[in-house]
């Protein structure tokens, strides 16, 4: 008695077909697993066989044996428990095999016989909108608008005898809510008015952030409003961001909903929790943070190799770890937003308290980033502490909502002009974007002598300087965009030994 | 004795002709100075010190005044720290003057070592020279360099102190000037600025303050027309006349300074870019644009 029926196995983002054949033969009784699977996989034998008993069926006497094909595939997780005791209930006639026919099943089993869902479902969906109908835990939280995708809910594993339920389609979309849940809001933040407009510029033109102030000046405050001024996910990038957190095995909804993530790993993170790693390899908190906003605090505390993996993604959008049985790779297309305090204690260059550094510290400090790191950060704002009399008669600010519009409008003029995103721009096709006047060329010379730019911070001042001006609407930089701009330099240039201080 | 290496290597001994006749006449002189440079820049100059700790302000009086100093032919005499020290060498070398740098350690030692390479410099003798009265090879002690404020005090003119906060080794300097019958000069700052504390302690007690080069002339027995400071007037527009007159009067936050200005902050950030862009304010390291 023999029965094949399909699921799938992860890896990276991606789920791959693996075929569940089943044989119950005459012999001792034993129930074993091959295949190449992991620990989770063997462990499927000892909840497929309570699930089976507890669901009403029968375990077979008989000689069990379950191939994973194909074999030199390595197979992890816990999506097989329902495939195999499916597979092996079809073996022994106690299922109808017409409703299993052509569909790939993926599910954990519970010992009463209840089908839970498993880290990744969206990528078994999306393998399951081209292969064919997928039958998984009816609790899985799966994307309503998937094109094309057949996904039949299964409750309960004793329902696979009903030869109606499994067929049942999913239940009709409630009205999803396209709003985007309560992000904290701009129009919290008080005295911070040049940093909300540099977060905007950044936003508009996809720039990465530094942050510089002593601590209790509002950075991470910031930080976390910056999401809300984003435009909300399209579809593709919802898709794309859910995925990567469905396989991460975090709820996936709030990206589905069109929510930017936001990511803030603290600075102990290693380089695998940071990039990814581990086996079967996980996505990190890059790829977590895909289509939003990666904000380290106290970015300088950082380890430096940790910090360093970052500049792959930063550049490429997305991480290829490389494993003895082969790459991986994981999106990692996100906003950086570094904070960092001006020295160790936080207070250097504070008006009202001392800072206790000696000044070679103070020094050394902002060059633990690291010249490489630094180049792709193309904005440096100064967060001071706001005066407390100034925080309690503050009016409300700005609101997020119409930080967004300006900045969707800003975007849309970028895209109209044929440009990329500013951020990505450099050389040639940065001047040309730029369209300089004689007279703002020489503007441009005169800023880069007096504050000592290198060619990196020219380039960097405009970028800086186009986005501003894309948030304007205007098709040429002119004094007014660049003047701007010098507000978000750096104080030296990235790669000197003092990079912020 | 020993004798150093260095080409530019002297040993001055109290009593010999050569030794700096204003500084033999101080309480407590030196019995030897040890060089390595010029020995011809130790004439009387002008001593100009300030905090290690140095704010944008301090850095930039000290930039101002031995800059304009060494510009007149006076040596400018500091003790090579951090911070206020070395901006004033710097700028004397910079204006092709002359520099004298007293330490606390040997002077052939180079303490700071962010002093290293202008340390360097002034011992080649073309820009001045380096002095102590420690000999020849001695490691940085704490004591020695209270000890060494005597002698930039006793080579000096008058002194200038550009920046000290409370407490401050500056203020062991000026008080050896005093003992030395020398004139002191303070540069004043803001009452609510830590950093300026000490300075503006000094005036209360008498001290002369300088608001402008002039101030310095006189008693440096220079006469030259004196260096004009940023004036708002310079500049055309009415909001920026508003934020440059604002910043120069007291060092502030852009956000801060919209705010009391009633103009948007897109527009205070142009304004500011644009009047840092021609060096007539600049942005201090916590964020707020000032003088400089």
């Amino acid at each position: 008695m023999r029965f094949t029926c399909r699921t799938s196995t992860l890896r990276g983002i991606e789920a791959l077909p693996v075929d569940v054949e089943v044989d119950v033969g005459s012999g001792l009784p034993s129930f074993s697993i091959v295949g190449l699977a992991d620990v989770a996989v063997l462990e499927a034998r000892e909840r497929v066989r309570a699930a089976v008993r507890a669901s009403g069926f029968t375990f077979p006497n008989a000689r069990v044996v379950v191939n994973l094909a194909p074999g030199p595939l390595r197979k992890h997780g816990t999506g097989f428990d329902l495939p195999i005791a499916a597979a092996i209930l079809a073996a022994t006639a106690q299922v109808p095999t017409r409703p299993l026919e052509g569909c790939a099943l993926v599910g954990e089993l519970s010992l009463d016989g209840t089908v839970r869902p498993v880290p990744g479902m969206l990528a078994h969906a999306l393998l399951a909108r081209d292969a064919g109908p997928l039958i998984g835990s009816a609790q899985a939280a799966i994307p309503l608008e998937l094109a094309g995708l057949d996904y039949r809910p299964l409750e309960r594993l004793a329902h696979l005898s009903r030869s109606d339920v499994v067929p049942t389609p999913l239940l009709e979309p409630e009205a999803a809510p396209p709003l985007q849940p309560a992000l904290p809001d701009m129009s919290e933040v008080f005295g911070h008015d040049l940093a909300k407009r540099a977060l905007e510029v950044a936003a508009a033109g996809g720039h990465n952030v530094l942050m510089v102030g002593p601590p209790g000046g509002g950075k991470t405050m910031l930080a976390r409003r910056l999401p809300g001024i984003l435009p909300p996910l399209d579809d593709d990038e919802r898709l794309a961001t859910a995925l990567v957190r469905s396989v991460a095995g975090i709820d996936e909804s709030t990206a589905l909903r069109g929510v930017r993530p936001f990511r803030a790993p603290h600075h102990s993170a290693s380089v695998a929790g940071l990039v990814g790693g581990g086996s079967p390899p996980r996505p990190g908190e890059v790829s977590l943070a895909h289509n939003g906003v990666l904000f380290l605090d106290e970015m300088p505390e950082f380890g430096p190799a940790s910090l360093q993996t970052l500049r792959q993604p930063l550049e490429d959008g997305r991480v290829v770890l490389v494993r003895a049985d082969g790459r991986v790779m994981f999106p990692a297309r996100f906003s950086l937003v570094g904070a960092a305090n001006p020295c160790p204690c936080g207070f250097a260059g504070d008006p009202e308290r001392a800072c206790v550094c000696p000044p070679s510290v103070v020094a050394r400090y902002g060059s633990r980033i690291g010249g490489p790191l630094m180049d792709r950060i193309d904005l440096c704002l100064k967060v001071g502490r706001v005066d407390p009399a100034r925080v309690l008669d503050a009016r409300p600010g700005e609101t997020s909502a119409a930080m967004r519009e300006r900045v969707a409008l800003a975007r849309a003029f970028a895209a109209d002009a044929g440009r990329a995103a500013t951020a990505t721009l450099s050389g040639a096709d940065l001047l040309a974007a730029c369209r300089l006047d004689p007279q703002t060329r020489a503007a441009v010379e005169s800023v880069a002598r007096v504050h000592r730019l290198s060619g990196r911070g020219i380039t960097r001042l405009l970028r800086v300087a186009r986005s501003i001006a894309d948030l304007d609407g205007k098709d040429a930089v002119t004094r007014d965009e660049l003047a701007e701009a010098v507000a978000y330099r750096f104080d030296t240039e990235a790669g000197d030994a003092r990079a912020f201080a | 004795m020993r004798v150093h290496s260095h080409e530019r290597a002297f040993m001055l001994t109290l009593g010999s002709p050569e030794y700096p006749p204003h500084l033999a006449e101080t309480p407590d002189a030196p019995r030897v100075l040890y060089g390595i440079g010029d020995p011809e820049v130790l004439v009387p100059g002008l001593a100009v010190v300030g905090s290690r700790r140095a704010t944008p302000y301090g850095k930039a009086a000290a930039r101002l005044f031995a800059g304009w100093a060494a510009a007149q032919g006076v040596v400018v005499v500091s003790g090579g720290a951090v911070g206020c020290d070395q901006a004033a060498h710097h700028a004397a070398i910079a204006a092709q003057g002359r520099t004298v740098v007293v330490l606390g350690s040997g002077a052939d030692v180079d303490y700071p070592g962010s002093a290293a390479a202008l340390l360097a410099e002034v011992r080649r003798g073309e820009v001045g020279c380096v002095i102590s009265e420690q000999p020849w090879g001695t490691p940085p002690l704490r004591w020695a360099f209270a000890r060494r404020n005597r002698v930039i005090a006793g080579l000096a003119h008058s002194l200038l102190v550009v920046e000290a906060s409370l407490p401050s080794g500056t203020f062991s300097t000026a008080d050896y000037a005093i003992a030395a019958n020398r004139d002191v000069y303070v540069v004043p700052g803001s009452i609510f600025s830590p950093g300026s504390r000490g300075c503006n302690r000094l005036l209360r007690q008498g001290a002369a303050p300088v608001t402008e080069v002039s101030d310095l002339a006189d008693g440096l027995g220079i006469i030259e027309e004196p260096l004009i400071l940023a004036e708002p007037s310079a500049h055309a527009d009415r909001d920026t006349e508003r934020i440059l007159a604002a910043l120069l009067a007291d060092p502030m936050r852009p956000d801060d300074l919209a705010r009391e200005l009633g103009i948007s902050i897109v527009q205070v950030a142009r304004r500011i870019g644009a009047l840092e862009s021609v060096g007539a304010v600049a942005r201090y390291p916590d964020g707020r644009y000032g003088p400089c």
